[in-house]
């Protein structure tokens, strides 16, 4: 080896780039993505929240500014994730019969699957126009995604 | 063209660890530091041996030149 480098990712994207990355991750933990029509539901007694704040993320704003909003279900909890007024993404966790500290822990996931989905495609995607070939490329059983590329 | 290999690890909650192989000098860096230009910022870097294999190479060269 001649060099190994530890990175911090910073996600950097616009709404509908990280929508599509969301949906595709949030799906790998049983979450869907359901329409704007179907999220108006009152709000039911006992109902818990729990907001968290993306680190690291600036999520470019549209150009109407409007819509940032996109909210996922699974079994009577939703996660609700917009961008918003400083451009970070935010990720509001509803459920029933819930504590915080398990809508924290569940929505901390979902979160780092999204950070995990976005820098596997940014890599992926950057490697590809710099003609590096990816030879080699498994998931462990941590979940951690483990990639060889080279340029012959 | 020089031949180039990278191991990239991505885990679980999105930190990714970069390693070069083969590459002798700064060319490495070069290389790591597109990766980290992509992902975000530098927590830590750490060279080994091969990154000073070149630099190691030229002042064997002035060397023997010095002795003839």
């Amino acid at each position: 080896m001649s060099s190994v480098l530890v990175l911090t990712p910073i996600i950097i994207a616009n709404w509908p780039a990280i929508t599509a990355v969301v949906t595709a991750a949030v799906a790998t933990m049983g979450f869907s993505a359901v329409q704007a029509a179907e999220t108006q539901q009152t709000q039911m007694a006992g109902t818990t929240r729990e907001e968290i704040e993306v680190d690291n993320s600036e999520i470019l704003e549209n150009a109407g500014g409007r819509g940032e909003e996109l909210v996922v279900e699974r079994e009577g909890l939703r996660a609700v994730f917009t961008r918003d007024g400083r451009g970070v993404l935010r990720v509001c966790m509803e459920g029933k019969g819930h504590s915080k500290a398990e809508l924290r822990k569940i929505g901390q996931e979902l979160v780092d699957r999204v950070t995990q989905q976005y820098v596997y495609h940014r890599v992926m995607t950057e490697m590809k126009q710099r003609n590096m070939h990816v030879v080699s490329e498994e998931v462990a059983e941590d979940r951690t995604v483990k990639i060889r590329v080279r340029n012959w | 063209m020089a031949k180039e290999e990278l191991d990239i690890e991505i885990s679980p909650s999105g930190k990714v660890t970069v390693k070069t192989i083969g590459i002798k000098g700064p060319r490495c860096l070069d290389l790591a530091d597109f990766v980290a230009r992509i992902v975000g910022r530098v927590e830590s870097r750490e060279l080994t041996s091969e990154y000073y294999e070149t630099a190691a190479q030229v002042e064997d060269r002035v060397d023997v030149k010095l002795r003839r």
